[in-house]
């Protein structure tokens, strides 16, 4: 089956989940791995998303970690009450 | 007035038994009130994510409210009269200074038919996943629409036989899509669509029977309040949070 392609918001919410079910603070390389996306991509939206105050990049014992903010989840719960609403009444 | 003197149909489309005056226009502002929630949201969602399939959601059950809006407008102008002589209906009285409550009842069930045809039609166009680009098919769908009003003005039957008929589409979009899902929501929605759908056949035989009026009434009360539940129980999950 051919799967549809992800839209913007869809991508968003696919690298905030990723960062989520890691409890919250992932690797970077980990996250280019978990959200399907070439480096250069993850790159931009990365930028989107540290620009929205979504995540916030830190360093842990001398390594860069992306840590997921309240942006995030909020954006987050409501891209998934969306999503409800959209699969409840066939959208 | 034209409406009046048509040479068929009823000269009111007031079907109520008088004890039931009012309790109509009581189910009809639970479904505008049911309407507007799914219209805000559903605006909400398209100002969100951009995309149309929201917006054209928005805009059917945007028509539902203007048709439940008409239709309690004008049935109040029967039972109520005395409606007229308000402050603002007196405004419009005077506006309109050769309308009486008759024929503001006909202009108003026209609306709700023209508006409540309009606004399955778009819901039926959505969940069958034709966009724009079908512009013959929403044509003609728009003309049967329009050919369907009218003569439902003569044949008043005709209007909720073709409600029928567009439910029953919908209805069957809404299984298929909860078989698709498995989702508690989606079968709510199903059922409550499922619900109306019958509500529109109790409605076809009204005028043979105030009794089935009331029954057609309280059926497409049950139908809106389904068609509530599923939008409550999307607002009362709690977030999934990133375990600390």
């Amino acid at each position: 089956m051919i799967e549809k392609r992800r839209g913007k918001l869809e991508i968003i919410a696919d690298i905030l989940r990723s960062i989520q079910n890691k409890g919250g603070k992932i690797k970077p390389t980990h996250l280019l791995y978990k959200s399907n996306l070439s480096h250069a991509k993850l790159k931009e939206y990365m930028e989107t998303l540290l620009g929205r105050g979504m995540i916030e990049e830190k360093d842990v014992n001398g390594r860069k970690m992306i840590f997921m903010k309240e942006q995030g989840h909020k954006f987050l719960s409501e891209f998934d009450r969306i999503k409800e609403f959209s699969d409840s009444f066939g959208l | 007035m034209v409406l009046e003197n048509l040479p068929y149909g009823p000269r009111s489309y007031v079907f109520s038994p008088k004890w039931f005056y009012g309790f109509d226009s009581i189910i009809e502002l639970i479904a505008v009130v049911v309407c507007i929630l799914l219209v805000y949201y559903s605006y909400k969602c398209f100002k969100l994510t951009k995309e149309k399939k929201y917006l054209y959601f928005s805009t059917a059950f945007l028509s539902l409210t203007v048709a439940f809006i008409a239709k309690i407008t004008g049935t109040l102008a029967i039972y109520k009269p005395e409606i007229t002589r308000t402050a603002i209906g007196s405004t419009i009285h005077k506006t309109f200074a050769s309308m009486t409550p008759y024929s503001i009842n006909a202009i108003a069930l026209v609306l709700h038919f023209l508006f409540m045809l309009l606004g399955f039609m778009v819901l039926f166009l959505i969940i069958s996943r034709l966009t724009w680009k079908n512009q013959r098919v929403i044509a003609l769908l728009a003309y049967f629409v329009l050919i369907a009003t009218w003569i439902s003005v003569i044949h008043y039957q005709l209007f909720y036989a073709t409600t029928f008929a567009l439910l029953l589409l919908i209805t069957y979009s809404y299984y298929q899509n909860y078989k698709e899902i498995k989702d508690e929501k989606a079968r709510f929605v199903a059922i409550a669509f499922g619900i109306l759908l019958a509500s529109q056949g109790f409605f076809i035989f009204a005028i043979y029977s105030s009794t089935m009026y009331v029954l057609a009434e309280l059926i497409q009360l049950l139908g809106f309040v389904y068609l509530l539940i599923p939008f409550i129980l999307i607002f009362k999950r709690k977030p999934k949070r990133a375990a600390k």
